[in-house]
């Protein structure tokens, strides 16, 4: 028996010797072609490729998420990015949302996470906040990441602290998408831009004689921290370690508002809203069942050309009260701390954020550029509702005030109760105010766990 | 004798690669995860030991621990007789000779090869969607409908369960091997005893079928206690509405790669691990008092 374990042990020895020897192998191979395949090209480029050091063959991992549009054009900038920069190949990683974080996750474990990663607001303090991801002030500062046409107040959106752990790719701001033909046909005015909550809750008699609703949902995690913006409260305090309010009125007012639309049937019925998908295509608004969509602004164009019918753009109810509205980075490139190629990385990040041709196939889908210079050479080229978008995130610059730092660790998990909780008052589970309490509890155990 | 030492060698060189697969894909993640269930591991940092912690949360501080465990106990008794009584059932259909028999074996088998996956999962929250086949089959016969049957509180666990027992196709082919294994000349003795089918089924068929049951709702009630795939695909990865549908291991998954919290959920799984443990030892502990062996001679 001894001698079977004996001879085991050796045997398993000698097998992962073999193992390891030809995964080297495997990987000698693999690179060989790839090393080859950039030398041919940039032989056949040399004469503009002739400044030296940056010949050597890179590889670059690109990790984003999104739909099928995105994916489609963001692989063309790639393909104009290596054509450009013969000596860099680049493997784009790409998923849906939820996929993405569920790949990122285990990719970080083992310390193996993409070059480039297209970052989360709402995930953003937990991968920088815990050493994930490298601090890009070093490239903006030499240069390596062109920031000369980018204003201070687009860069902090992708800060923590003092350490600017992404790069901001766009900015977003928060609106109404409104079926204006569809509201003045069932005998509804368009309301003005100064319109409040109490105006959109009166539409939805009107909308609904003609058996239509007011929009499909509110997303809860986006609309009750702007609701508390409105308040003059946050949804985070500064620290992280618990919600930024105390008095459940805020949350009260809104959710009675939220629940008085459900009951009056001008939203849709919680069991069909469990199958949506999220996208614009099985969107109520776009299917022409109700009158609006509420969310960022990025989103609006997807949302006209699923529909192809024309919609307006309205503010956000309450946007003035304290200066609620804000801009908000759409998304952003951060750069892996275990990445071995960080200035190759910090190049493609500064490609994409002010290269203006780049950016003519991109045409604001991450959210309105932040660079000026590449806003002002796009202008002539935009679709009517492409300008739009331009045009409201413009005026919301100019109304707007600082968004709120990034959302603390655990804030994923307190977004879910929050939608939890939001059900369970819309199907009479819990009353506002046992919603409001309940709520408010939880999530500050969360988020005092989280912090430690 | 040195033949017999290199025979050894051989016989461990074949089974080599089953061996360190064992090690490296089984044992190595069992005891790791065992590790992790007394850490706060949440992936992007080194796990700190948090002793016993993860396990008194889960039991102390978590409504929807709670609620995962009574969903899936629902479903588990809910789900797992009424499959094996239907498989049973169509299995003592399919054993009368009639011709193409061949033919509706397979017919019925169809659902359990494509068993678990996701497109029968996508499928079914097509069936039972607000415009789905069930709707328009109660238009049909006169029920106005327009309900989501999976985003429905009442209904949308009952919806997997419907969709589990329609897979009942590989418990159904075991039973249908032990049914030919029943000699036909009990049935004639019986009926000669003036016997009808009723008391035949539970006098023959039932108490020499009981060992097939046991092994069937073993499987079944281990494979049951595992579902994820219907519940994450039909859900949308939500566990449903109000949480009607979060089974054990949705929930798990949900700490796990949604939340980061790989030590908690590493906890969960250990006592998964261990609850279904004690549920098949309690059936195997059971089973002497209702399952019948031939070769004992106990009749």
């Amino acid at each position: 028996m001894k001698k079977a374990l004996t001879g085991l042990v050796s045997l398993a020895l000698v097998m992962s010797m073999i193992g390891c020897g030809s995964n080297n192998d495997k990987d000698a191979a693999s690179s060989a072609p790839a090393a080859s395949s950039p030398a041919a090209s940039s032989a056949e480029a040399s004469p503009s490729a002739s400044e030296g050091d940056n010949k050597d063959p890179v590889t670059l991992r690109v990790a984003w998420w999104g739909g099928q549009a995105r994916h489609d054009y963001t692989l063309k900038v790639i393909e104009m990015y290596e054509s450009l920069n013969p000596h860099v190949t680049i493997e784009p990683e790409y998923a849906s949302f939820d996929d993405h974080w569920k790949k990122l996750a285990p990719n970080a474990a083992a310390g193996n996470l993409p070059d480039v990663i297209q970052m989360d607001i709402s995930y953003l303090s937990q991968y920088g906040g815990r050493g994930q991801l490298e601090d890009l002030t070093a490239f903006t500062q030499d240069g390596t990441i062109d920031v000369s046409s980018i204003s201070e107040a687009s860069l902090s959106g992708g800060k923590i602290g003092d350490q600017l752990f992404a790069m901001n790719l766009g900015s977003n701001a928060l609106l109404a998408v409104v079926d204006k033909a569809m509201l003045e046909k069932a005998g509804g005015t368009m309301p003005t831009q100064d319109w409040k909550w109490e105006d959109f809750t009166k539409l939805g008699p009107i909308m609904k004689a003609q058996g239509k609703i007011l929009t499909q949902d509110l997303r809860h995690d986006v609309f009750f921290p702007f609701y508390l913006r409105g308040q003059g409260q946050h949804m985070y305090a500064a620290d992280g370690s618990s919600l930024g309010y105390a008095d459940d009125k805020p949350f009260i007012d809104f959710y009675t508002m939220y629940q008085t639309w459900y009951d009056n049937g001008n939203l849709l019925s919680l069991d069909k809203l469990a199958q949506k998908k999220g996208t614009p295509e099985d969107g109520e608004l776009e299917l022409g069942n109700a009158v609006s969509t509420w969310g960022w602004s990025n989103q609006f164009i997807l949302s006209s050309s699923v529909a192809k019918r024309p919609f307006e753009i309205l503010p956000v109810p309450g946007w003035n009260d304290n200066k609620a509205l804000f801009l908000k980075p759409s998304m952003y490139f951060s750069i892996a701390k275990n990445s071995k190629v960080k200035e190759e990385a910090a190049k493609f990040i500064s490609f994409w954020v002010n290269d203006i041709e780049a950016n003519k196939i991109i045409m604001g889908e991450r959210g309105v550029p932040v660079s000026s210079k590449v806003k002002e050479a796009l202008k002539p080229s935009l679709t009517p509702d492409q300008a739009k978008v331009f045009d409201y995130v413009a005026w919301a610059e100019q109304n707007s005030s600082q968004m709120d730092p990034p959302n603390p660790v655990g804030a994923v998990e307190v977004d879910k109760l929050l939608k939890d909780t939001a059900e369970q008052i819309l199907y009479k589970k819990l009353t506002v105010e046992e919603g409001a309490a309940k709520f408010r509890e939880e999530a500050n155990k969360i988020l005092a766990k989280n912090k430690k | 004798m040195k033949l017999r030492e290199n025979n050894h060698v051989v016989g461990y060189l074949f089974a080599a690669p089953f061996i360190l697969g064992f090690l490296v894909f089984i044992v190595y993640p069992v005891f790791s995860s065992l590790y992790y269930s007394f850490t706060d591991y949440n992936l992007l940092e080194s796990p700190n030991w948090v002793g016993l912690d993860n396990y008194r949360t889960m039991f102390t501080d978590d409504e929807k621990y709670m609620k995962s465990i009574s969903v899936t106990l629902n479903y588990v008794f809910a789900s797992v007789p009424l499959r094996l009584a239907f498989a049973l059932g169509v299995a003592m259909l399919l054993n009368k000779a009639i011709s193409g028999i061949g033919l509706y074996r397979s017919a019925y088998y169809l659902p359990s090869l494509i068993g678990g996956s996701v497109a029968v999962s996508i499928l079914w929250s097509q069936v039972f969607g607000d415009q789905g086949l069930v709707n328009s089959a109660l238009g049909l016969i006169g029920i106005d409908s327009d309900t989501s049957w999976i985003g429905n509180p009442a209904t949308a666990l009952w919806t997997l369960i419907a969709l589990s027992v329609w897979q009942f196709g590989s418990s159904m082919l075991i039973f249908l091997a032990g049914l030919k294994n029943i000699p036909k000349d009990y049935y004639e003795a019986a009926s000669v005893d003036g016997a009808n089918k009723v008391r035949q089924f539970f006098k023959i068929t039932l108490p020499l079928l009981s060992p097939i049951i046991l092994f069937n709702l073993i499987m079944q009630t281990i494979s049951a206690f595992m579902t994820f795939t219907p519940a994450y695909i039909i859900s949308r990865g939500e566990g449903g509405p109000l949480d009607q549908t979060l089974l054990y291991s949705l929930y798990l998954y949900k700490r796990a790669f949604v939340f980061y919290e790989m030590g908690y959920a590493s906890a969960m799984a250990w006592v998964a691990l261990i609850v279904i443990g004690i549920v098949t030892l309690l059936i195997f502990q059971s089973s002497r008092y209702w399952v019948h062996y031939e070769s004992k001679g106990d009749k």
